[in-house]
């Protein structure tokens, strides 16, 4: 187990060098000039070349990364130039809101999509079976940020049962305001793993084990729930674990139709301002959290099937 | 039970209920403004820009200044109205000396917040030479500034190097003449320079209650404030980024004013919000078609003569913003000095006249490029470009780009790309003097700002004397000239200024008092009376 950790750490090191260092490559060789963009046509060439000294941008490439590792070392993400901010600061500042959203819409998802899943296995072919189904592929064929106009349309504009833009203040008032975004990411994942689980429900639901449950005469619900499930939710948590990206970008559009703070508008805005320091800073703290979020999902499975427990 | 209900305040009730109910409508209120909603006179606005920086010697945009001229005094104010205009804020009294110096006497008993005592001509001193000491990316603003002499506490001089009419108009009304306290400033900085979105003192009819940058920004009553009373006890700032968000959120209820987009316009002006006032400004934005004059393709005048009159203005924003733009006939604003009546080349140009100059230049089968941003109003421009051009023969392929890569096609600083720039689409933004809307298109501008490459040394010297000039009927000939060059050059056909539509809730606001181009002046807004 500590064997299987150390290894994924290390991993996770990889895959944050090359990924950072391929945006770097990426960002430069897009034309365009942080100077030029945040300080628009009152930018003298002194004040460029000034700006692009406190950036950094006037050192030879290597240096450059080697100057952002180095800071990533020391737990400095670099320092945002135009708000004289530290990027860490404004980073983790946006992140939170960010997390809250993908956290609560997997939430809802799952808590829907599960028993919905097991449901749709245990009475295959009912009509809440068949129903699902079409209703399932509808919401995985509707991309969220269509959802997402359209619940705000309903229920914030037409409505006005809940509020249109931004993130709210408190926690209480935060969940307000988490509910439509949460219900536009969240919709397409109910269907998409009640699916899933649906699926693998029936693969499990098949096997010996569960026959032998039955023939020891334990009711069908305490079959599913207690030995079937288990096993029938693992390739979901996997998914989960890998959809983590796919969140990300559903937050990004989420974030800019209802005008909510996170880093997906944060990284749309520092994209087109050409603020690199932001977007290392972004793409750092994401790249992480995918890399946790796959971990974690492989932790889960662990946990949950003794079979992967033995492989690592 | 009574009892605990009683202590219950309206707010903790309507949170209760909006969680618990998960909808219910309180009198009426929208959940989401219910939710906000505090006791008094409560403005929710939607910004006309990020809030990036508040320090004034350092300010970024016009978001930073809305919020700076509600914390901050500053010697003179914009006077709300359709015409371009100041009045005294700060100052008791100030007049122009003689071409160089300006003598000002502040009003007395201006206190800063947290004890840093009055607001004194050392204060202005302070405030206004730090934008050069510190190099600001803004110390353009202040000209030939030179320095500011203090005669005693409250009287100072502002003496300049050389005349600058501007002064009036874009300097001490606005992001630069905002005065913050020296004592406050050299605490919190050491050297007195940048302190980005932390103000250390207040010296405005509000302070910042609450600031989530990149959500919203709450100014509540600054209780030192001795000046006239603004109409709202709370103003709070939401920052939507998105126009059309702004919009829903108008709808929704989330916001009492906001701008609108020009092509949502036409439908809301026929189908308005209820209770909604809709007022259409003619912004200080203007957008135009450039032409690089040293390209080989454009090199010659007749073909950039051709591309003018083939070129159908009215048609272009009908396209583009609905037809609720105003045609640009230059690029100074209307209602500023020096706004021409017509451009010389008619709005809707002139097919047979085009094809005449294209015949004239001996050019055919000609292929151009266009560069624009990739929005959807600037592809749309860049679209009916390309049909009308066709007209005459021309072929144009459409380049968008982002706008980190846009903003530096033209600039010789940043490679090669300027040297295949062909025809652009561009857009700018002025400040209320004829000389912010036309100084990067000066020689020294080639290759900087002026993509165009135009460069004529007659309209260096009119820019220059546009600084010294302060009789208006004068000054206005000069940019009238300045901009007749432009367009005799070929280099430019001026599209729009584009317009700047607000909506506002008439059942909050009684009077939403802007500036002639539309920018909110939030301490002159009047509630409605309850």
């Amino acid at each position: 187990m500590w064997l299987y950790l150390l290894k994924r750490l290390v991993l996770a090191i990889t895959i944050i060098v090359i990924a950072v260092t391929l945006l770097f490559l990426m960002i430069r060789a897009v034309p365009g000039d942080p100077a030029a963009v945040l300080l628009g046509p009152r930018a003298t060439p002194e004040m460029k070349a000034q700006l692009h000294e406190q950036m950094g941008l006037d050192k030879p490439f290597v240096a450059q990364i080697a100057t952002f590792f180095g800071g990533l070392l020391h737990g400095d993400l670099g320092f945002d130039v135009f708000s004289q901010r530290p990027v860490a600061e404004i980073v983790f500042e946006q992140l939170p809101y960010t997390i809250e959203l993908i956290l609560v819409s997997i939430l809802w998802a799952v808590v829907i999509a599960v028993p919905l899943g097991c449901y749709s296995a245990i009475r295959r072919n009912s009509v809440i079976d068949q129903v699902t189904g079409v209703l399932s592929v509808a919401t995985i064929a509707i991309p969220s940020f269509v959802m997402a106009v359209y619940a705000l349309l309903i229920f914030a504009v037409t409505l006005r049962w809940l509020p249109a833009v931004g993130a709210g203040n408190g926690f209480w008032d935060g969940l307000t305001y988490l509910i439509l975004p949460a219900f536009a990411i969240g919709i397409g994942w109910v269907g998409y793993i009640s699916r899933l689980v649906r699926a693998s429900m029936l693969e499990i639901l098949g096997e010996n084990h569960i026959r032998m449950a039955r023939s020891f005469g334990i009711s069908e619900w305490r079959i599913v729930a207690r030995y079937a499930l288990p096993l029938a939710i693992l390739p979901t948590v996997t998914i989960l674990g890998v959809g983590i990206a796919w969140l990300l970008s559903s937050a990004v559009f989420i974030e800019v139709v209802f005008a909510r703070p996170g880093i997906g508008a944060l990284i749309v805005n520092a994209v087109n301002t050409r603020n690199y320091p932001i977007v290392m800073g972004v793409v750092l703290v994401t790249t992480f959290l995918i890399v946790s979020a796959t971990t974690l999902s492989d932790l889960v499975n662990a946990f949950l099937d003794p079979r992967t427990r033995e492989k690592l | 039970m009574k009892h605990a209900i009683g202590n219950m305040s309206r707010r903790s009730f309507l949170k209760t209920g909006a969680v618990l109910g998960g909808g219910v409508v309180a009198g009426g209120m929208p959940l989401s403004q219910a939710i906000w909603a505090a006791e008094g006179k409560v403005l929710v606005a939607r910004s006309s820009g990020d809030i990036v920086k508040l320090d004034p010697g350092f300010y970024v945009g016009q978001g930073d200044t809305d919020v700076m001229s509600c914390i901050y005094s500053k010697l003179t104010r914009y006077k709300p109205g359709s015409e371009w205009g100041w009045e005294l804020e700060a100052a008791e009294k100030i007049e122009q000396v003689d071409p160089t110096h300006v003598r000002f006497r502040l009003k007395k008993g201006i206190k800063f917040t947290g004890g840093h005592g009055e607001l004194t001509a050392r204060d202005v001193k302070f405030s206004f030479e730090r934008v050069i000491k510190h190099n600001s990316p803004v110390k353009g603003d202040w000209g030939p500034l030179d320095r500011v002499e203090i005669e005693d506490d409250l009287t100072g001089v502002i003496v300049l190097k050389t005349p600058y009419v501007p002064l009036w108009n874009v300097v001490l009304p606005y992001g630069v003449g905002h005065i913050v306290s020296e004592d406050a400033v050299m605490k919190a900085t050491k050297d007195g320079g940048d302190f980005g979105l932390k103000p250390p003192a207040f010296s405005g009819p509000y302070v910042i209650a609450d600031f989530k940058p990149g959500q919203f920004l709450l100014m509540t009553r600054n209780a030192e404030w001795s000046g006239p009373k603004p109409g709202f006890d709370e103003i709070r700032l939401l920052l939507i980024d998105d126009v059309k968000a702004a919009e829903r959120a108008y709808r929704a209820g989330d916001v009492d004013i906001t701008t609108i987009s020009s092509d949502s316009l036409a439908t809301l002006k026929v189908a308005p919000p209820a209770d909604t006032k809709i007022e259409n400004f003619p912004s200080l934005y203007y957008n135009w078609l450039g032409m690089n004059v040293d390209h080989p393709k454009l090199k010659d005048i007749n073909v950039r003569k051709a591309i003018q009159w083939a070129i159908n203005v009215p048609q272009i924003l009908d396209a583009a913003y609905g037809g609720q733009a105003v045609v640009a006939t230059g690029a100074v604003a209307p209602g500023l000095i020096g706004h021409r009546e017509k451009a010389l080349v008619p709005p809707e140009g002139d097919l047979a006249k085009a094809k005449e100059f294209l015949e004239k230049a001996g050019v055919s089968d000609l292929t151009l490029s266009i560069d624009c941003l990739n929005t959807s109003t600037f592809k749309t421009i860049a679209e009916t470009v390309q049909a009308q051009l066709s007209q005459i023969g021309i072929t144009v392929e459409i380049n968008l780009q982002d706008s980190g890569s846009f903003w530096t096609t033209g600039m010789e600083s940043e490679g090669e790309r300027w040297k295949a720039l062909q025809l652009y689409v561009q857009q700018f933004y002025s400040q209320a003097d004829p000389h912010t809307a036309t100084w990067w298109a000066k020689q020294e501008q080639v290759g900087v700002w002026n993509w165009e490459r135009f460069r004529s040394q007659r309209f260096d010297e009119l820019s220059e004397k546009g600084f010294t000039v302060s009789d208006p009927g004068e000054r206005a000939k000069i940019y009238y000239e300045m901009q007749d060059l432009m367009e005799e050059s070929g280099a430019y056909r001026f599209l729009s200024n584009v317009s700047w539509p607000l909506m506002y809730r008439t059942t909050k606001i009684e009077e939403a008092a802007t500036r002639p181009d539309g920018i909110p002046l939030y301490l002159d807004f009047k509630p409605v009376s309850t």
